[in-house]
């Protein structure tokens, strides 16, 4: 790469190129005020476009660019190009950009770039490494790579465990390569997350995605078997930090898609709806976790839960569920007196309507 | 969830309750700092090169909701203006559209070139904020390609039915965003000859999760940006089929569901989360608040946690930042003026010491815009018939 500290115009290696000032044809609006080195970068940018060129040194340049602008999409974007016109080896590309991943991984474009490059790897590479373009210097099979980028990623949900653009291409990346053994892995990999951080939502949805979203695999065809182990696993969570809104959306996003009615979880539910749960027993009830001690009680969605089981009873229980949404309203859950104040008001409606 | 003390639910309205005070909105800094950017922004900024146009909707929008164009502004600056976001307008064979800024321009103005994979390209999202700030301009649009947009949209969408930022051979990025643009420029046509909106609606439909949010891609996890732009979307698109079959409606239990997702992204702070147990963000106050707009579910939101949130955002120099204690920038800015827009504080005594700086005129939940600006953009972006 060329050194920042000299211009592109005072290169003799770059004397060819005729550099594009940026044309603002009439008064400029928000403009940026560019640093000299910016400035000099995409000038000579703008005339390597003009003329088409594609070759390494256009490598250097889009890389500096986009180390000074990662947003630059159009710097991506030919840079893709130019790496696929001359054949450059896709996985000395990768590795150049795992540190630009991990530096500026709030930019779409640094995901994006990942993305083309795994499409087209996948594409060009058959099972067993062999290469059908020259688009890798070594021979890594598909699951290799795939598994390497894993690894990146879990680097930079280091840095940033809630990074949406990240958590987003391990998503993608897991349907696109869709191999079991990558598969396989994954719930250890939440496990990991969430030990470090219960409340981490990405976690929670990743692990969603993989177990209920992206087909069944092997050793997961017994889905009464996954659908109890998942519930288990998330009742163990709430039990160790009951205020915790993820863990609640997966239990109530695990009985929906598997249309599985609330009241089935009244016993689990009931303890973490009041302020002082009866002393458990000494037995380990693995269906039905207590609070753990010290815990936040109650818990406004323990409530929210009751409430919702019983307005699906209907006839006199719904006035039981106006009481709770009244107590979240008024006491639990303040900042949503309104929403709460509006289900009591449908709930009495509903009775209404059936009287 | 938080718990907190609070009086009574029982009938006996409090008539004091909505007798409260806000420090002042300073909508003289606000407009300062929006003006400062359209004059110019430091080279710490330059990550915005590809997106410049966006940021100019966002200054120029803030001054639109803050009620100073036209009047308060100079009409050599809101000419000025016009003719530089229509410098940004090109067409070529993919259709016509408006680019982010010349950072990839060559020629010495007009429609640039011919070359479908050409770099100087016309971005889909840069085409619906140009469009919407050329209406706050009160531009009447005659320098517009209609035909030339609807070939923008079709060159851009996908098979799986979302939308390409940018037209050519390379998959550039691609997602609901873009989706949402294409729908709101259609609109603005009343012409969806550019979209097959069956496939556009299949994949918001993927997008949604078992939280009742949406996400910005298949499979992704619940956002308030990505469930603002699903719902707005949906409500965009024609009442005609396909769009009108009830396959692509929320039923009642998905309404109820996103209704209750959205709510609880407000946190004790007055301020909206993006995301469940993320901190409160200005910008989510409009995205989470208009989504629940769109479902005519505004009267849940705790309006004064929110305006009390976003008093605190403001910067003591101008500005409104994502949170309190942050700096400004015109994106925080717009939307929070946006989300006020939509949710006046619930005073009974507007007009008393700072209170009348927070009414807003009201605001098109679906396209983002002034009222009365929306309603210019759908009379003069379709040109006549």
């Amino acid at each position: 790469m060329s050194s920042p500290s000299v211009l592109y115009a005072e290169q003799p290696e770059w004397a060819d190129v005729i550099p594009i000032p940026q044309y603002e044809n009439v008064e400029p609006l928000a403009p940026i005020l560019y640093t000299p080195e910016y400035k000099d970068a995409t000038d000579y940018f703008r005339g390597i476009v003009k003329t088409g060129e594609k070759s390494q040194r256009v490598l250097s340049l889009t890389e500096h660019i986009i180390r000074l602008n990662p947003a630059h999409y159009s710097a991506w974007q030919y840079r893709y190009e130019t790496l696929l016109a001359i054949k450059a080896p896709l996985d000395v590309e990768l590795k150049l950009m795992d540190e630009i991943a991990i530096k500026h991984m709030k930019t779409y474009q640094v995901w994006h770039h990942r993305r083309l490059l795994m499409t087209h790897l996948l594409r060009n590479t058959d099972s067993t490494g062999i290469d059908k373009g020259s688009s890798s210097s070594s021979t890594q099979s598909p699951t290799q790579i795939a598994s390497s980028e894993l690894t990146l990623i879990a680097r930079t949900l280091a840095e940033d465990s809630k990074n949406y653009h990240t958590w987003s291409y391990r998503q993608w990346l897991l349907a696109f390569f869709n191999d079991d053994s990558l598969w396989e892995r994954e719930l250890d990999f939440v496990d990991s997350m969430l030990n470090a951080d219960v409340r981490n939502n990405s976690a929670w949805h990743h692990r969603f995605f993989v177990v209920f979203q992206s087909g069944v695999r092997e050793g997961e065809q017994n889905r009464d078997r996954v659908l109890k182990r998942e519930l288990i696993y998330v009742k163990q969570n709430i039990s160790l930090a009951p205020n915790n809104a993820s863990a609640w959306n997966y239990l109530r996003g695990v009985l929906d898609l598997n249309k599985l009615p609330y009241s089935n979880l009244v016993t689990f539910v009931q303890p973490y709806s009041v302020s002082h749960p009866d002393t458990p027993s000494d037995l380990v009830d693995l269906e039905n976790p207590p609070p753990s001690r010290g815990a936040q009680l109650p818990c406004p969605a323990a409530i929210e839960f009751l409430a919702d089981v019983y307005e699906k009873e209907g006839g006199d229980n719904v006035l039981k569920a106006t009481e709770l949404w009244k107590s979240l309203g008024s006491e639990h859950d303040t900042i949503r007196k309104r929403y709460w104040e509006f289900r009591v008001k449908e709930g009495l409606r509903a009775i209404q309507a059936q009287s | 969830m938080s718990t907190s003390t609070a009086p009574n639910l029982d009938n006996n309205v409090d008539n004091d309750e909505n007798n409260f005070a806000l420090p002042r909105l300073a909508r003289i800094g606000h407009a300062g700092h929006v003006k400062r950017c359209l004059s110019g922004l430091p080279d710490s900024q330059v990550d915005l090169d590809s997106s410049r146009l966006a940021i100019v909707f966002y200054c120029i929008g803030s001054l639109d909701l803050l009620g100073l164009i036209p009047d308060k502004i100079a009409q050599g600056d809101l000419d000025m203006w016009r003719e530089w976001i229509w410098g940004q307008y090109v067409s070529g064979p993919y259709g016509s559209g408006f680019r982010p800024s010349p950072f990839m321009a060559f020629s010495t103005g007009g429609p640039s070139t011919s070359d479908p994979n050409s770099t100087d390209a016309p971005h889909i999202i840069m085409t619906y904020t140009a469009l919407i700030a050329l209406a706050i301009l009160r531009d009447d649009f005659s320098r517009l390609d209609r035909r030339g947009l609807v070939n923008l949209l079709r060159s851009c969408q996908r098979p799986d039915g979302s939308f390409k930022t940018v037209p050519g051979d390379v998959d550039t990025e691609s997602d609901l965003r873009t989706l949402y643009c294409a729908f709101v420029i259609s609109s603005l046509l009343d012409n969806w000859e550019g979209v097959d909106v069956a496939k556009a609606l299949e994949y918001v439909k993927g997008c949604r999760t078992y939280e009742g949010g949406y996400g910005i891609s298949t499979g992704f996890e619940a956002q308030g940006g990505p469930t603002y732009i699903a719902l707005a979307s949906i409500y965009l698109a024609p009442p005609s089929p396909p769009a009108s079959s009830p396959k692509y409606r929320l039923t009642r239990e998905e309404k109820d569901k996103t209704i209750s997702w959205l709510v609880r992204m407000q946190d004790p702070s007055g301020g909206f989360c993006g995301r469940t147990n993320k901190t409160a963000d200005a910008c989510y106050c409009f995205w989470c608040g208009a989504a629940l707009k769109i479902l005519g579910a505004d009267h849940l939101v705790d309006s004064r946690a929110l305006v009390t949130f976003l008093a605190d955002c403001q910067f003591k120099y101008g500005g409104i930042a994502k949170a309190p204690g942050e700096h400004p920038d015109p994106y925080h800015t717009y939307l929070s003026l946006a989300a006020l827009s939509m949710y006046p504080p619930p005073f009974s005594n507007a007009n008393e010491n700072n209170n009348a700086s927070w009414i807003f005129e009201p605001l098109d939940p679906l396209i983002n815009a002034k009222e009365e600006t929306a309603k210019w953009a759908r009379e003069k972006v379709r040109g006549l018939r």
